[in-house]
């Protein structure tokens, strides 16, 4: 620097690179942000730092209480609310998947009116409201009918109280999942009109007919809870779980037994089994079962299984398990629901009666709300649509026309159609006008969902599109016309729930100041009490109960359309989360199948993949894209079929050109006033068309290898646990070998501390995975997406594997072979974290490399792509970027806007050609020991929660510090039950799974 | 020694008539070669446009379906640095076991071998994500204060490849240089010009020869362990994974076997038209072709006994995961590549042990080819077929390539016999000095006559 360059000449030249750098940059591929600092900052809003709203999930109709994470004024990931009664923070897959609906790219971005060239124009608000004015006017009274969902609390208030302002009480609800045949058995034997809710958590011994009770029955997440409490291996006991079911299904995973009866007869197991009890006496039988003895005792064991083909002894057997044990029976399941699904319910609940689960496991709410709407309102409306007695017609929240194609049809004769969709969905189609409303979680709303309990549900974020809240509209309406008196007088729909809050204020007896009221609500996402519950009794009706089977018509194979785990009744179809999430039993995404049994599929002559030609009395699917896939947990000459795929509009994801199940359904409503989900059906083969699979399994058996390993409850009793866990174990490693690899381990340490970056003792961040808890529910999968910014890849990059699912659920078919029973293993994968990982000594730029608390890190930007890691893990849990997946115009692209409003901040959006895996959540441990430093105090067990664990509604996950001796982590790793799994490999993985436990039947 | 180069016409070989020989292989090609040249940029241009489509879009339109990582691109990666150890092995090895019949065939293997590793060379970086990043490989001083990991094979396999690559050719280009001196004083016009230049000054005087003879002797020296060792270093990057089927003892042994196996074949398959079109069959001979074979003979005989010797490791070492994955190579969806190796490497080679089909050359030209498929296959049911079946049978995939890799697969092809037609009509594919070491000595009688 003496000669020739002074300081001053140094500045000047730094000052022109510096310059010419920044000129340069801006020819860089990506374009410079902005970044625009608030002017004036909003309250409790710091940049960075996570804002948390409590609201209601309003994807199904269990009501579960949420957790909205919004950074920046952007909803960015749903969690449960601790708090509610009903999912005590925990939430589904479908409830993770919620966001998807906020930020559908398909959905309808401002109100809608139908041209006379039948295409949908854009108009404004004032002059969408002016033509139902217009038309409203013209009309008046019973002509004016309003269809919707199930919307229990004030929306439904409301819709009843404009519908009477205009002289009308037509308010038909429907619900696909309407449990119908449930609430016809309640009706006859007890006289009430609602739907239970079961405590699982006191029974010890559960039997469900049919009623898929941890996928989509009533309320799944609730359920899951109480069953994981119930089921799960715990000090040397659990309890014992039987299914009664034609299919075996994601909750009949969980069954220590699964029975196979005659399609149709669960009905007659059930009462055989009431028989047993009532004859012996052994159940705590109220008095008044006279009035049903002759029905129960019509039905004995032999009867049964004559009906069933379910033998009289196992019968005899289940019933006397069924005393012995504080018990609960379920019946009711829409997938079971046939044309006697009413006598099965019947018999169910007359099983639960005569053991006296009433009650005690078997509960009605009092403040539970009356079920309204069935399948054979709508067609009643239908058939008055088709009779031009509907001049008005609101859809709100319903979907029917996707199900029932001949309302469609119907709506023709209706005069004004309006839907309120947020889609253009099948139903939304055939109206005139569409105007969205707001997505739940922008509305300001409540529901009652049938556990009771009024839940509040609060915008977390302005509207993401030029949408208006349905409630508002009416009052606009009703003011417009001139209708408003009483509580459409309300300024808006805000104020109308305020208005009605006072009254449920009153109900609960709350003597604090409306506004403490209010807003201890909000924070808390509505009021819960425990109301107590109603004290059922038989009613006169019951006497005159009649039990039949489902006997089926004419020849051909037995059809049942179940609820998809993952699809629900179809909404979740436009979500490509809920698309690519792997069906809990086929594995199969993007798309429908037909599950064959293997003696069927011989039969048929059809193997996995090979497309057929399904058609039933009223229908034919003429598409070409339904693959079969067998499946040794379904009766032989029986095939099922999952519902909610199939749509014809919906969206860009929803209508992917599959079949719909429910098509292939009879149409009209059963004596009980639903829809039968089962029909009789004949599969053609053709021979030769094929096609591979969207399924996201390899193998569909574990070949021996001890993956997802199992033991039976008697064996761990008697202290040898490892005797039964079908696998070969491999050999174990020569102690002088581990000690090597330990010093070798610990000379790795030295190295570390030796570089003064992380001196001092760190944790060891480990998991554990109780298998004996884990329903295969893929609650941990949609968070995982949603937490670390997962993209989608659709149905033909599944079909080559390259699914980016961080965490997936292994599916192992077990048995089901030579008269053994069939059985099912499942085992979460992710990251297993290990010590000695493969994946980082063969990456030749320290991309995969180890962080002194025990991380495999992965350093996106150092990546190379020779995907040698990839090769390396025995695990298969690393996950390559085949594309830009995050990128418009790209092959793959998998966020349109505003799906991408979604994305986590804290989380790198990966490009393609790296190489990307589960990081533990790493952004989450770092947050909270950023939280615990600032807080200057030690993190505590418990603290760091990764998004997996976070949401698992059986709590199979936990998560934290293996070097704590206290940890609950490190306890159950030492678990008399604990395994690594491919532990002969050395890898010394961060993930310990304990083993599942099969509670067997006593011989 | 001399007897082994025989003649096979009345004139017998004489320092004039081989100088004159293998100067009429160079000149004004005619159309057929133009034809040849106008196929091969075709294939060139099919692959840059594949790879081109391929480095916009992503990996993703290539077919990798996970867990197979690897697939055709490595696959052609192996096939091709194997096919450049024969030439190594024809003029270093031999060169030093002073084996005389080497003399008519080196150069086009040595030419074969730089211009395979010059193909072989590019398939690592066509393979990896980020193509715009492989230089982080690179062990360079940045400020950034990134280091490669030593500990990963693949940074030893570039230190292999880029070593073999530059030995080789400084291998290949003093070895030319008294050839091309000769074809220096022969020709006219920009010929001349680019032989002087590149002969260096060759003179051909006593000192001349007495140092050149010394640095070729010195650069085969050097050049011998590289046979052993790159391929070593190549089956590293599968023996140092714990793949069940990858990870074995024997695999260094092994790939070198297969790489002279499969070198040998394709100096074979050059040879046999070679010969014909340059008119040279009495320099290039059904002897060298025996002895030839002799080593694919040999060679092969060491690959089926690796191939017995794994499976019945996998056997023997009673591991269920290494068991799983033979059985699954002979068995499972991949049998008919699994078959087709053993039935191309395997078996046919033991029709070399008759006589009569050594010395049958077109015999050895389909003997040859299917060689080349045959290790081609080799390398597919080693890496490929590996990697479909390990230890999660969750994750167990069927990989089936797409045209973008086959299309950069003919590119390489392609690509290596560009190198290969134009340097034949350039430069001579025939030593004509060391092959004139082994001819008889010019007699004064013969002169006069």
């Amino acid at each position: 620097m003496t000669d020739g360059m002074n300081r001053r000449g140094f500045l000047k030249v730094l000052g022109a690179t510096g310059g010419g750098a920044v000129a340069l940059s801006g020819c860089s591929s990506e374009n410079a942000e902005r970044l625009i600092p608030y002017l004036v900052p909003p309250e409790n809003q710091i940049p960075g730092t996570a804002t948390y709203y409590a609201t209601t999930c309003r994807e199904c109709s269990a009501g579960c209480g949420l957790h909205v994470k919004v950074r920046e004024g952007r909803a960015i990931k749903l969690e449960g609310n601790p708090g509610s009664a009903v999912n005590a923070g925990k939430l589904c897959a479908i409830g993770q998947a919620g966001l998807q609906g906020l930020y559908n790219p398909d959905r309808v971005t401002a109100p809608m009116k139908k041209g006379a060239d039948g295409q949908f124009a854009e108009i404004s608000w004032e002059d969408a409201v002016g033509e139902i004015v217009g038309r409203l006017g013209a009309e008046a009274g019973e002509r004016i009918a309003f269809l919707s969902g199930n919307e229990a609390g004030t929306f439904d208030a409301l819709v009843k109280e404009w519908l009477a302002a205009h002289g009308s009480s037509r308010h038909v609800v429907y619900e696909t999942m309407g449990y119908e045949a449930l609430r016809a058995a309640n009706q006859q034997l007890f006289g009430i009109d609602s739907l239970p809710t079961y405590d699982f958590s006191e029974a010890r011994f559960v039997i469900s007919f049919g009623a898929d009770f941890l996928e989509t029955y009533l309320s799944p997440v609730q359920n899951t809870r109480g069953f994981s409490e119930a089921h799960s291996f715990n000090h040397g006991e659990m309890g014992r779980y039987v299914h009664v079911d034609p299919r075996m299904g994601q909750s009949a995973i969980q069954a220590d037994e699964w029975i196979a009866p005659n399609p149709g007869s669960e009905g007659a197991v059930a009462l055989a089994m009431a028989h047993v009890i009532l004859r012996d006496g052994t159940g705590n039988t109220p008095r008044d079962v006279n009035r049903v003895r002759p029905l129960i005792e019509g039905m004995t064991p032999e009867a049964a299984e004559q009906a069933s083909g379910v033998s009289a002894e196992v019968i005899e057997r289940l019933a006397r398990e069924f005393t012995a044990h504080r018990s609960v029976a379920l019946g009711g399941g829409m997938g079971a629901q046939h044309d006697a699904a009413d006598s099965t319910a019947i018999a169910v609940m007359l099983l639960n009666y005569v053991a006296g689960n009433l009650g005690e496991t078997v509960k009605f709410k009092l403040d539970a709300p009356a079920a309204a709407g069935s399948y054979a309102d709508l067609m009643a409306l239908a058939g008055s649509m088709n009779d031009g007695n509907v001049g008005v017609l609101f859809v709100h929240g319903t979907n029917p026309v996707y199900n029932q194609s001949g309302f469609g049809s119907a709506m023709a004769n209706a005069g004004l159609k309006v839907s309120f969709s947020s889609y253009m969905d099948e139903t939304a189609n055939e109206c005139d006008l569409v105007l969205p409303d707001n997505h739940p979680l922008e509305q300001w709303n409540d529901f009652r969902p049938a556990s009771g309990g009024y839940l509040l549900q609060q915008p977390v974020m302005q509207t993401v599109f030029d949408t208006r809240q349905t409630g508002d509209v009416l009052l606009t309406l009703a003011t417009a016309t001139g209708n408003n008196g009483g509580g459409l007088a309300a300024a808006n729909y805000k104020e109308y729930l305020r208005a009605e809050w006072r009254n449920i204020q009153r109900t609960v007896r709350d003597r604090q100041g409306f506004e403490v009221f209010w807003n201890s609500s909000l924070q808390h996402g509505g009021v819960v009490q425990d109301a107590g519950d109603t004290q059922v009794r038989l009613a006169n009706s019951a006497a005159q109960a009649q039990i039949s089977t489902w006997v089926p018509s004419g020849d051909g194979l037995t059809f049942i359309a179940y609820p998809s785990p993952t699809m629900g009744d179809g909404r979740g179809a436009n979500k490509p989360w809920l698309q690519e999430l792997p069906d809990p039993i086929s594995k199969i995404t993007w798309g429908s199948w037909l599950e064959v049994s293997p003696a069927t599929a011989e039969e048929l002559g059809v193997v996995s993949g090979d497309l057929v030609y399904v058609s039933s009395s009223t229908y034919r699917w003429e598409g070409d894209k339904l693959p079969v896939f067998v499946y040794p947990g379904i009766r032989d000459g029986v095939v099922a079929m999952p519902m909610g795929q199939g749509h014809e509009a919906y969206g860009r994801y929803a209508a992917n050109g599959t079949a719909n199940a429910t098509n292939f359904l009879a149409d009209g409503p059963t004596g009980f006033g639903g829809r039968s989900h089962y029909n009789t059906v004949t599969v053609e083969f053709s021979g030769g068309e094929h096609e591979t699979l969207a399924q996201t399994m390899g193998r569909n058996r574990q070949m021996g290898r001890g993956i997802a390993q199992f033991t039976t409850l008697a064996a761990l009793i008697d202290g040898h646990g490892e005797e039964e866990h079908g696998a070969e174990h491999a050999a174990p490693v020569p102690e002088h070998i581990e000690e090597i690899i330990d010093e070798w381990q610990e000379a790795q340490w030295d190295d570390f501390r030796d570089k003064g970056n992380y001196a001092g003792e760190h944790p060891r961040w480990a998991m554990s995975v109780d298998l004996a808890k884990c329903t295969g529910c893929n609650a941990c999968v949609t968070a995982c997406y949603a937490e670390n910014n997962l993209p989608t890849v659709g149905k033909e990059q599944v079909q080559r594997g390259r699914e980016m699912s961080w965490i997936r659920i292994e599916r192992y078919f077990e048995g089901g072979e030579h008269g053994e029973p069939h059985e099912i293993s499942l085992l979460p994968m992710m990251c297993q974290q290990c010590t000695n990982a493969p994946c980082e000594p063969v990456c030749p730029v320290f991309a995969a490399y180890h962080t002194p608390d025990g991380l495999n890190g992965q350093i996106y930007n150092r990546c190379v792509g020779t995907r040698y890691c990839a090769n390396n893990c025995p695990y298969k849990v690393r996950y390559f970027n085949y594309f830009d997946h995050q990128k418009q115009g790209d092959p793959v692209f998998s966020f349109p806007e505003p799906l991408n409003w979604q994305l986590n901040p804290d989380v790198t959006v990966r490009s393609k050609g790296v190489m990307e895996k589960c990081t533990f959540c790493v952004q989450r441990i770092r947050g909270a020991q950023h939280d615990a430093s600032t807080d200057g105090r030690d993190l505590i067990d418990g603290d760091i929660q990764t998004a997996c664990q976070q949401t698992c509604p059986a709590d199979a996950i936990v998560f934290g510090d293996l070097n704590d001796p206290n940890s609950r982590v490190s306890q159950l790793s030492n678990d008399e039950r604990a395994y690594h799994v491919l532990g002969g490999l050395n890898t010394k993985p961060g993930v310990t799974y304990l083993k599942q436990v099969r509670n067997r039947a006593e011989a | 020694m001399a007897t082994s180069v025989q003649t096979e016409r009345t004139e017998p070989n004489t320092y004039a008539t081989i100088t004159r020989d293998v100067f009429n292989t160079i000149g004004n090609p005619g159309r057929g070669y133009y034809v040849l040249l106008g196929i091969v940029l075709c294939g060139l241009a099919i692959g840059g446009f594949s790879l081109l489509w391929q480095i916009r879009w992503g990996l993703g339109v290539a077919g990798y379906t996970p867990p197979v990582f690897w697939g055709v691109y490595i696959t052609t990666f192996v096939f091709w640095v194997g096919i450049a150890h024969s030439g190594t092995l024809i003029s270093a090895i031999l060169f030093l076991f002073r084996s005389a019949w080497r003399t008519a065939v080196y150069r086009t293997a040595e030419a074969m071998t730089v211009f395979a590793v010059m193909t072989a060379g590019l398939f690592p970086l066509i393979h990896v994500g980020r193509l715009w990043y492989a230089y982080w490989l690179i062990p360079y001083p940045n400020q950034r204060q990134l280091w490669v990991n030593f500990k990963s094979p693949l940074v030893w396999d570039l230190f292999a490849i880029s070593t073999y690559l530059t030995v080789s050719t400084t291998f290949l280009i003093v070895g030319l240089i008294p050839d091309i001196a000769s074809f220096r004083d022969k020709a006219t016009g920009w010929r001349k010009k680019l032989y002087s230049i590149t002969s260096l000054g060759w003179r051909g005087t006593d000192q001349q020869w007495r140092h050149y003879t010394r640095a070729y002797l010195y650069l085969a020296a050097l050049a011998t362990p590289l046979v052993l060792s790159v391929h070593s270093v190549v089956s590293w990057d599968f023996a140092m994974s714990i793949v069940p089927g990858w990870h074995a003892t024997i695999f260094a042994p092994y790939f070198v076997a297969g790489a002279i196996y499969s070198g040998v074949a394709m100096v074979i398959t050059l040879l046999v038209p070679m010969r014909k079109i340059f008119k040279i069959e009495h320099i290039i001979t059904v002897d060298h072709f025996e002895n030839l074979s002799k080593l694919l003979l040999l060679t092969g005989m060491i690959v089926g006994y690796a191939y017995f010797v794994e499976y019945f490791i996998a056997w023997y070492s009673g591991n269920p995961f290494e068991r799983a994955s033979f059985w699954n190579r002979a068995f499972g969806e991949y049998w008919w590549a699994t078959w087709t190796m053993i039935l191309c490497n395997g078996a046919l080679p033991w029709l070399l042990w008759y006589k009569k089909l050594r010395r049958s050359i077109p015999m050895l030209f389909v003997l040859s080819l299917f060689v080349n498929l045959g290790m081609w296959f080799e390398r597919f049911v080693i890496i490929v077929v590996s990697l479909s079946f390990e230890y999660s049978p969750a994750a167990m995939g069927h990989y089936t390539p797409t045209w973008v890799e086959w299309g950069i697969m003919l590119g390489s092809f392609a690509w290596f016999f560009m190198w290969l037609l134009l340097f034949a009509k350039n430069f001579p594919m025939v030593s004509i000095a060391e092959v004139k070491e082994i001819i008889p000595l010019p007699r004064k009688k013969e002169v006069h006559q």
